[in-house]
């Protein structure tokens, strides 16, 4: 009440002197000065993680803007393209030395417009493709904006399509970028080269030194191992999704989808029709399609209308001719259908043929031979065909499916020709995901019969057993093929036993220290191993009899150790136990073959061991491998072992026969 | 005055914030309404174009596709290219057939032999007008004899100009459209996919056979130099791991002066060899520039291990003897002319090799006993049993019981090869039984016939005797090791001082190199290549020599896998000596392929419990250890 009472007493005693007006000025100005706060605020603090994305750092301008760029009418223009240029001659590989981890660094320059002494520009700015291909190339770990540290330069000049540009002018404004240079390391894409009447199959605006990115090379324009041939990008593939359809026979043999072809080819096309009847289809533009249907996306045979692309998917192989120029986007086209081009150009440069295997996904044929194909086509055996069919897929996938895989492929191989040490194999870029992930490539793939003047090292892992140790030493040091004797002492908490108390051998003997009681240290790389083949053994087990032997090979160790998914290793080190396992099933994993038993022995006698002891007798120990098991087939993904029932024993091994005149008459006696 | 204050305060705090409100807000907006400057240091991409949905495509639909034209003309009148400059209508049928022209007057002992090396191969045909390919020795200038233009010369339309040493003749006619085979062509004469680039081969090259590599150990060894350079006049200098590289700044300057550099004459013992092709001078200075060093060192002893061994297959493929070089050379024009039917690129790069992996048989890896690993695929879990029937001919009526008995067998074929007519009755078995009437040779007993139809054959003769779980196990040893020759009896090869030749043993020993052909078991791919590979002159040896025949059969296996054949339990018990091959087939055989392929082996493949003192309820092979 009280309280009340003074409120009463002080409020009117503040507001009543104001006005009404002015109350209400106050509350408002009130309100926007806290919505203008909390708004600051919000700005402050919430768009730091929009600030940090790409998106607000990039420019946002519309290509109007370009600033403008006048050519006089008497700016140098570039030499011709020289025909003589190899990657030694004309690119300067020391522009390279900057960039790390074997990867070029590609600068784009800025768009500008470039319009001649009369104000008329001289090319299309940019066209949609062009534009997304740099973006690409931006998005790319190839990209740097620091154009001192680039090796590779590629102008904002969009030549993709000669026919669009006046080459010239053009090529004045290539002469006038920064660090033009003859161009040298520059880099240019063009996807239509050439214009009527004579169509050149390369470029013609000159451009001296600079590389070409064509599509449509010919053998007489190519320059081998320095220009680069990629495909005629079909604006179709983004439009239209086809999905994929598996390899197998289809409804046609053999198809032929372009339209606008020469008359003879026509002819000799439609002969071949008459000649094999339903199984060949030539399909022609239509002519009487109503309005509004888009006459790129039908195709017409006589009064019958096809969906194309789509009917491409129909037909196991498709003819790629030559139109007036060589390379063609219906290739494109056909490799997404998977279905397998038959490419009828002569002297073409299929794209990226430097490292495409283009045999494994196509049939190029002869011009001359056109009347043949059919022949041809049908001697090729069935698995073949479904062999290429797969594979004219999976190219389509990988490299020419958007702007983007084919601007990356270019660059990918241009940066195999400056680090071939670390290029990409021919398998993978040729081997589809299904083929990589299902073979094995042994590491040991060369037929190889262990030489014998080398002999074996023995690697003996041991804790502090060492009156066993020293028997197994004495034991194994009678072998004649023994040419080290290793022993990893694994215990950190005593020292190894003098050197005079070691047993004398004729061999080398070394010891290791390790660092930590790890099981593991047995498959350790050591740089001791100087043979490539490998004993492992324990110390608890008095010695098979000096003929028996059992062999890894060094090249597992190094695995074992820097290969081993990072899982296993810890693991192994945590139970103390399946290390054996661990390297059985990497064995098998990287060989894709199974190991091999030798000798009729299954148990080892181990006269110190006791039930504790012996790791490995009790029945706890069994349940636990079988574990061991159930994870690393976990790990590695498969099953990799393989389950043989053979083992291998001496040629003589228990047969009725003399015991002196066999070789090993000592295996199996203890 | 109260109120007056009041009212000051309220206005202070009202023009604080207003303040603080013009500050930071003026600032966002600022921001906003500008253009962002990019910050220093900051990457700064390609722009988004606001209008970039409104640009145009590259193509405009309508302008593709154009009226072709005819087609474009070489520009250069002399240069070649395969389909303007080989006519291969010529070279239908199987395969690559090739013509060499005699030599004239006198000429030296290599040229002759390298001639007789061609005509005894399987490319040889003796009439010009049958070849496809015409090929011309170039060989020799110190003897003068510098040929003049052939015959049948045509401007050199298909034909090859082999030189497989440098200092040529002087050119007394034009190569016009002829191919050149040649060591170090340079870039300006060389046509990619026309000529033919062969390695530089020195004086005293082997014709045939070849030694094998000489590398000893395959994996990287530490402590070995990592590099050897190779010096003026031939020397070679070794640079080490620990030397310090000079930063990659173009051109460098200072010597970094490779660590521990020692000069000799022979091949170092190094990991790498810098090899700079005619300027050895400039190898320091390219060590330095490219950081040769800092690359090596960087890959891992893994691709180290890969690179060794690819390095000693293709020297053993490919490069170990003249042979092999003109054998190359040829399969690479042979692969242009198939075209389709053509080499996939992993039967050149992986062991055997394109010279030993016929793409007449298959061009699908999946065919071949080698690639299954790299496939991911299993050789098929059926085989084929052929069974040779020769004099005296009786129906081996127990033997087909026990094969057609195997889980795993689909068919028997009996390829009856006597005088004998062909009994009308066959037993009953449950896998389809074929006969073949024979030619009477004993070649024969290799051909690859259509009806064969799995990836295995069990090979037998009349007179083996097998029992079901032989075959079985045999089998799946055969599944493990489906490149090599699985069999049960064996024999061996021993160098003869006495006689200074090869002899042969079918004693019991200890080791063993050759398994008999009686009963064996083995890829049909072997069939193909006994047929089609082989010089004539051999299979015509084994025709006339029957007895020889196993042996032949173990040579091209052992020299496809460079690995001995393995040894199953069991085959005959008291079994009748088999005929001992004439003495001189070995011999003869060892001199056609020009060195000794045979490999021996220790080892006999057993069933895992094979004679061991457990129970025999828990053995799955129990009949194999009945003596």
């Amino acid at each position: 009440m009280c309280a009340s009472v003074k409120y009463n007493i002080r409020g009117p005693a503040l507001i009543p002197r104001m006005k009404t007006k002015h109350r209400i000025y106050y509350i408002t100005l009130f309100s926007i000065v806290l919505l203008g706060l909390i708004a600051t605020g919000m700005f402050q603090f919430w768009p730091h993680s929009i600030e940090s994305s790409n998106d607000w750092n990039v420019e946002k301008r519309s290509i109007r803007d370009v600033p403008v760029v006048r050519l006089p009418a008497d700016s140098p223009i570039p030499e011709r393209g020289d025909l003589s240029c190899r990657m030694h001659t004309c690119f300067d590989v020391y522009r390279c030395g900057f960039n790390p981890k074997n990867k070029i660094k590609v600068y784009i320059y800025a768009l500008k417009k470039y319009v001649d002494d009369f104000g008329v520009s001289v090319s299309n700015t940019i066209s949609r493709e062009y534009n997304e291909l740099l973006m690409a190339i931006s998005d790319s770990d190839y990209y740097t904006d620091d154009i001192n540290r680039a090796c590779l330069f590629v102008p904002s000049i969009d030549v993709l399509n000669q026919n669009t540009l006046r080459i010239k002018e053009t090529a004045q404004a290539m002469a006038q970028l920064s660090r033009w240079d003859r161009g040298t390391n520059h880099l240019l894409f063009n996807m239509l080269p050439g214009g009527p009447p004579d169509y050149n199959t390369a470029l013609d605006v000159p451009r001296d030194r600079a590389l070409l990115a064509g599509g449509g090379f010919s053998t007489w324009t190519y320059r081998q191992g320095y220009d680069v041939s990629i495909p005629v990008y079909s604006p179709l593939s983004a439009e239209v999704d086809l999905p994929e359809k598996g390899p197998g026979p289809r409804q046609y043999f053999l198809l032929s989808s372009q339209v606008g072809l020469h008359p003879e080819y026509r002819e000799d096309l439609e002969a071949l029709q008459v000649k094999h009847g339903e199984s060949v289809l030539v399909l022609d533009k239509c002519t009487n399609l109503s309005e509004g249907v888009l006459s790129v996306r039908k195709r017409c045979h006589k009064h019958q209308v096809f969906d194309y692309p789509q009917v491409l998917q129909e037909a196991t192989f498709c003819v790629v001719l030559r139109g007036a120029r060589l390379g063609q986007a219906v290739l494109s086209d056909v490799l997404q259908a998977g279905c397998v081009p038959v490419v009828i150009a002569d002297s073409y440069i299929l794209p990226f043929s430097e490292v495409l295997d283009w045999k494994r996904a196509s049939v190029v044929v002869p011009e001359e031979k056109m009347s043949d194909v059919y022949s041809i086509l049908q001697s090729i055996p069935q698995r073949q065909i479904e062999e290429m069919q797969r594979q004219a897929r999976w190219f389509w996938e990988a490299y020419f499916q958007s702007i983007k895989a084919i601007a990356l492929a270019t660059l990918q191989i241009i940066n195999d020709r400056i680090y071939p040490y670390a290029a990409i194999s021919y398998e993978e870029w040729n081997d589809p995901p299904a083929v990589k992930w299902g073979s094995v490539s042994n590491p040991l793939f060369l037929p190889l019969i262990p030489p014998q003047s080398q002999g074996f090292t023995a690697i003996v892992l041991t804790y502090d057993r060492v009156e066993s140790l020293f028997r197994v030493i004495t034991e194994v040091s009678k072998v004649p093929s023994l040419s080290k004797l290793l022993v990893v002492w694994n215990n950190q908490n005593k020292n190894p036993p003098e050197d005079s108390l070691w047993p004398k051998i004729r061999v080398p003997l070394k010891v290791v220290r390790t660092a930590e009681n790890k099981l593991s240290n047995r498959f350790f790389p050591y740089d001791e191993i100087e043979t490539e083949a490998v004993l492992a053994i324990d110390d608890d087990i008095i010695m098979l009899t000096s003929d028996e032997l059992q062999f890894g090979y060094e090249y597992f160790n190094y695995l074992y150790t820097y290969k081993m998914p990072g899982d296993i290793k810890n693991w192994v080190d945590a139970h103390m136990n399946c290390e054996d396992i661990a390297m059985n099933f990497l064995v098998a994993n990287v060989t894709g073959k199974a190991v091999i038993k030798v000798t009729p022995r299954k148990k080892f006698k181990c006269p110190e061991c006791t039930a504790i002891d012996g790791l490995s007798l009790d029945q706890t120990h069994m349940v636990e491998r079988s574990e061991c098991i159930n994870k690393f087939a976990s790990v590695f993904g498969t099953m990799p072992l393989k389950v043989v029932e053979h083992r291998a024993d001496p040629v003589l091994y228990k047969d009725d026969f003399p015991e002196k005149l066999k070789s090993f008459p000592n295996i199996g006696s203890l | 005055m109260q109120s007056w204050r009041r009212r000051k305060s309220l206005w202070l705090a009202l023009s604080a914030s207003w303040l603080l409100l013009v500050l930071l807000g003026g600032f966002s907006l600022l921001r906003l309404a500008l253009p962002p400057r990019p910050r220093p240091g900051a990457s700064q991409g390609w722009p988004r174009w606001l209008d970039a949905e409104l640009l145009q495509s590259f193509s405009q639909p309508g302008e593709l596709p154009e009226d072709a034209v005819s087609p474009p003309q070489a520009p250069h009148g002399g240069s070649c290219n395969w389909e303007s400059c080989f006519d291969t209508s010529k070279c239908r049928g199987d395969g690559l057939k090739v013509f060499v022209y005699p030599a004239v007057g006198t000429i030296s002992e290599t040229h002759r032999r390298i001639l007789a090396s061609i005509e005894g191969s399987r490319f040889y045909t003796f009439s010009p007008a049958g070849a496809c390919l015409l090929l011309l020795l170039s060989l020799d200038a110190q003897t003068g004899e510098c040929s003049s233009m052939p015959l049948q010369w045509n401007r050199g339309r298909n034909h090859l100009v082999l030189r497989l040493h440098p200092a040529p003749c002087p050119r007394t006619f034009q190569l016009g459209q002829a191919m050149v085979a040649e060591a170090s062509p340079t870039v300006d004469s060389f046509r990619p996919g026309f000529d033919v680039a062969l390695p530089f081969l020195p004086e005293a090259h082997p014709l045939r056979g070849g030694a094998p590599g000489q590398l000893r150990q395959h994996s990287p060894q530490p402590g070995v130099a990592l590099l050897a350079l190779e010096e003026e006049r031939g020397g070679w200098r070794t640079a080490d791991t620990g030397s310090s590289a000079c930063p990659w700044d173009g051109r460098c300057e200072q010597d970094p002066g490779p660590g521990q550099t020692q000069r000799q004459e022979t091949l170092p013992n190094a990991t790498f060899c810098l090899i700079s092709g005619h300027r050895p001078e400039a190898a320091s200075r390219f060590l330095q520039a490219l950081q040769v060093l800092a690359a090596l060192q960087e890959m891992s002893p893994a691709r180290v291990l890969a690179l060794r061994q690819q390095t000693q297959f293709l020297w053993d493929a490919y490069f170990s003897s003249v042979e092999k070089v003109i054998h190359t050379t040829l399969e690479v024009i042979q692969d242009r002319i198939f075209g389709t039917s053509a080499h996939p690129s992993l039967l050149w790069n992986s062991p055997p090799g394109a010279l030993l992996a016929l793409s007449t048989f298959s061009t699908s890896p999946q065919d071949f006993p080698f690639y299954y690993l790299q496939q991911g695929s299993r050789p098929e879990g059926r085989f084929s049993a052929l069974i040779w029937v020769g004099p005296p001919g009786q129906p081996p009526l127990k033997l087909i019981q026990a094969v057609a008995g195997s889980q795993h067998c689909a068919q028997i074929l009996v390829l009856w090869s006597n005088e004998r007519p062909l009994p009308s009755r066959w037993p009953e078995t449950a896998v389809p039984l074929t006969v073949i009437d024979g030619h009477r040779k004993v070649s024969d007993r290799f051909y690859p016939y259509s009806t064969i139809r799995t990836d295995a054959i069990l090979s037998l003769d009349a007179r083996s005797s097998l029992s079901t779980s032989e075959v079985d196990f045999a089998f799946l040893v055969w599944q493990s090791f489906p490149e090599r020759m699985v069999g049960f009896l064996t024999s061996s090869h021993f160098w003869d001082e006495a006689h200074g030749g090869w002899g042969y043993t079918a004693e019991r020993t200890n080791e063993f190199s050759m398994v008999l052909t009686t009963a064996a078991f083995y890829h049909r791919y072997y069939h193909t290549l006994f047929t089609h590979s082989l010089p004539k002159a051999l299979r015509t040896l084994a025709d006339e020599a029957p007895t020889c025949v196993d042996v032949l059969m173990n040579f091209i296996v052992a020299a496809v896998t460079k690995l001995p054949p393995i040894k199953a339990p069991g085959g005959p018990g008291p079994r009748p000596k088999p005929p001992a091959p004439a003495p001189d087939c070995i011999n003869q055989i060892a001199a056609a392929f020009g060195h000794m392929p045979l490999l021996s082996s220790r080892l006999r493949l057993d069933p895992v419990l094979f004679k061991d003192p457990v129970s025999v309820q828990r053995k799955k092979y129990r009949s194999l250890e009945k003596p």
